[in-house]
């Protein structure tokens, strides 16, 4: 499976994966009218990756403001991981956010609550 | 003699503390340009990183859904058409506002829909947002799926208030107001 590494426009965030190391990185705004189709690479990539037996996975998010449509799909992310971790497949998401603004903690959060894998939310 | 009468535009800006408005059809890349020249000056004038997020993200989920229904709807160009103003109240709290030209019927619906959403509290708009994400989605569905106004709904400080206006041909006006 091919790596992204899709940079970031205004609207959308940057996409990158590391089949090697098992980590996937997105950083910044999403907020494209479309989000199903930005992100169906990355859904792509993690089913592949997870369906693979290559080891552990790692999310590092560095999300700001998602649109709900984001949201959305985000969640789509989240259920793939959540779903290989009670197969026992060890998986993990950190996502870090700049400690002045409480919004992206609180979006973190909600996502973390339906989430039973390791899920750190970290200020900076 | 001017042809526009720039005072009294200027006096109605001024009266109901008009920062930003547009008017007319919106682009996927002019609510891009829009929302940031809006972000950068609540940045400019110190609103908190939450308030500048709350006041972008309703301006980017009212003008999307606008786009969407259109687009849903396979409506023409000129019902992309819309009014979005950004203003303040009398006690200073950011008041985004927009309005569209849609079916009467569906206008209607979403009446009764905001009405819905109004008389919830923080706790049930959290458990509506939630239980709206995970309805299954149409494969073929390209939104949000109806997330957008409970969304606004939870990052607003009053309940969400709509108004409808008959025209004619089965149409109507359209308008939504959300203070943050």
């Amino acid at each position: 499976m091919q790596d992204l590494n899709i940079a970031a426009s205004t609207s959308s965030p940057s996409i990158q994966t590391d089949w090697s190391a098992g980590m996937v990185r997105l950083g910044g705004d999403s907020y494209p009218e479309n989000a199903f189709e930005l992100f169906r690479p990355l859904l792509d990539w993690v089913g592949a990756y997870l369906g693979s037996d290559h080891g552990p996975l790692q999310l590092e998010l560095r999300l700001l403001y998602l649109n709900t449509s984001s949201i959305r799909i985000m969640m789509d992310v989240l259920d793939q991981l959540e779903a290989a971790h009670g197969q026992g497949r060890a998986v993990s998401l950190r996502w870090f956010y700049d400690s002045r603004n409480a919004r992206v903690a609180d979006l973190a959060e909600e996502f973390r609550e339906d989430c039973s894998f390791p899920f750190e939310i970290v200020a900076e | 003699m001017t042809t526009l009468d720039i005072l009294g535009l200027r006096d109605t800006f001024e009266q109901h503390r008009i920062l930003m408005c547009f008017n007319g059809p919106f682009s996927a890349s002019l609510i891009e340009e829009i929302g940031m020249a809006l972000r950068r000056h609540l940045e400019s004038v110190s609103v908190s990183p939450g308030s500048v997020m709350d006041v972008f993200a309703v301006y980017i989920e009212l003008t999307q859904n606008i786009r969407h229904y259109a687009r849903e709807k396979s409506l023409p160009d000129e019902l992309t058409r819309a009014t979005v103003v950004i203003s303040l109240t009398a006690d200073g709290r950011y008041l985004v506002s927009a309005g569209n030209k849609l079916f009467a019927a569906d206008g209607e619906q979403l009446l009764a829909r905001i009405e819905a959403l109004a008389a919830l509290d923080k706790a049930a708009l959290k458990a509506a947002y939630k239980e709206q994400l995970r309805q299954p989605r149409a494969p073929d569905a390209t939104t949000g799926a109806g997330l957008g106004l409970i969304d606004m709904a939870r990052r607003a400080s009053e309940p969400l208030s709509a108004r409808l206006q008959h025209l004619e041909n089965g149409m109507a006006f359209f308008s939504l107001e959300v203070v943050i």
